[in-house]
């Protein structure tokens, strides 16, 4: 697989192998597999909660989205509300105080010369 | 396999006493995979822990009982990748906070606890630690699993999922740059 080996190569295989056995398969120490049930546990009750805290928000959106299309289909029929956009300008400016005014004429003729 | 299909079938399906025997069945070999990846013999269990956490939750995503060990190598894989990207940083923090003789008089002392043998594994621990500083941390798991576990190109390849002409590559310039680190350190 590595073509053009030179001494540096073998001595790095031989690094290679020394490291291997100074790091040999251990066996775990008596809290091992205590600890690892442990963590497991913690980790289970975390994720549970989670999941419980995330499916009552899901609930509560589903129920709220629900309310508020069951709102917004009923029609509203409170007298005292403007029915259109129309009616709410006309019930704001009222007709007789219109704030626009025809535009001024001069009269240039020269009368009574 | 050092476990049948069915026990991991049972496991899959959520009996804790399937799920210990496979830990009991594979602890020993993980934490000797787990001290040749990270060279650091104290953390071990740690991670080794970790391995098995992430197996219990990821179990029922497993499709094939025969695919089981590719699937813990590869979760062994990245929980050690984990560890060292954490490691570095801390590290960086630590080192940075001890002036240059305050670490002198660490290693001696802890040189004069040791004895021998202990002494010339650690020795030689920390130089492959310090060799294989010169590649990426995803490298460095491929190479020792390659040149230290001696997993073959078509084993790597079942575990990554990677073209095997990608990972002789990689493989490739990974060793070369840890060979240039190595031809360094013997110039001194």
């Amino acid at each position: 697989m590595y073509p053009m080996r030179d001494s540096n190569d073998e001595k790095l295989d031989a690094l290679f192998r020394a490291y291997r056995a100074a790091c040999p398969d251990r066996d775990p120490s008596a809290n091992f597999m205590p600890e690892l049930w442990k963590r497991i546990e913690s980790r289970q009750t975390f994720t549970f909660s989670f999941r419980r805290m995330a499916s009552a928000f899901v609930t509560a959106a589903v129920a709220l989205t629900i309310a508020m299309g069951i709102y917004m289909a009923i029609p509203h029929s409170n007298p005292n509300m403007p029915q259109s956009y129309v009616e709410a300008l006309a019930e704001a400016r009222p007709l007789d105080t219109p704030d626009y005014v025809a535009p001024a004429r001069l009269d240039l003729s020269e009368t009574g010369r | 396999m050092l476990v049948d299909f069915e026990l991991i079938e049972r496991a899959q399906k959520g009996d804790a006493v399937a799920f210990n025997e496979i830990v009991l069945a594979y602890r020993k070999r993980i934490l000797g995979q787990i001290t040749r990846l990270i060279s650091r013999p104290e953390d071990v269990e740690d991670v080794a822990q970790e391995v098995f956490v992430r197996l219990y939750f990821s179990l029922d995503q497993l499709r094939t009982a025969q695919v089981f060990e590719p699937w813990l190598y590869r979760l062994t894989s990245n929980a050690a990748y984990d560890y060292l990207r954490k490691q570095k940083r801390r590290q960086e923090f630590r080192m940075s906070d001890l002036s240059e003789q305050q670490v002198l008089m660490a290693d001696a002392t802890a040189g004069g606890k040791v004895e021998h043998e202990e002494q010339h594994q650690k020795k030689v621990r920390e130089s492959v630690d310090a060799l294989l500083g010169a590649v990426s941390d995803a490298d460095r798991i491929l190479l020792v699993q390659k040149e230290v576990e001696g997993l073959s190109l078509k084993e790597l390849e079942k575990i990554y999922k990677v073209n095997e002409n990608a990972l002789k590559v990689r493989l490739f310039r990974a060793r070369q740059r840890v060979l240039k680190a190595f031809g360094a350190s013997e110039k001194k």
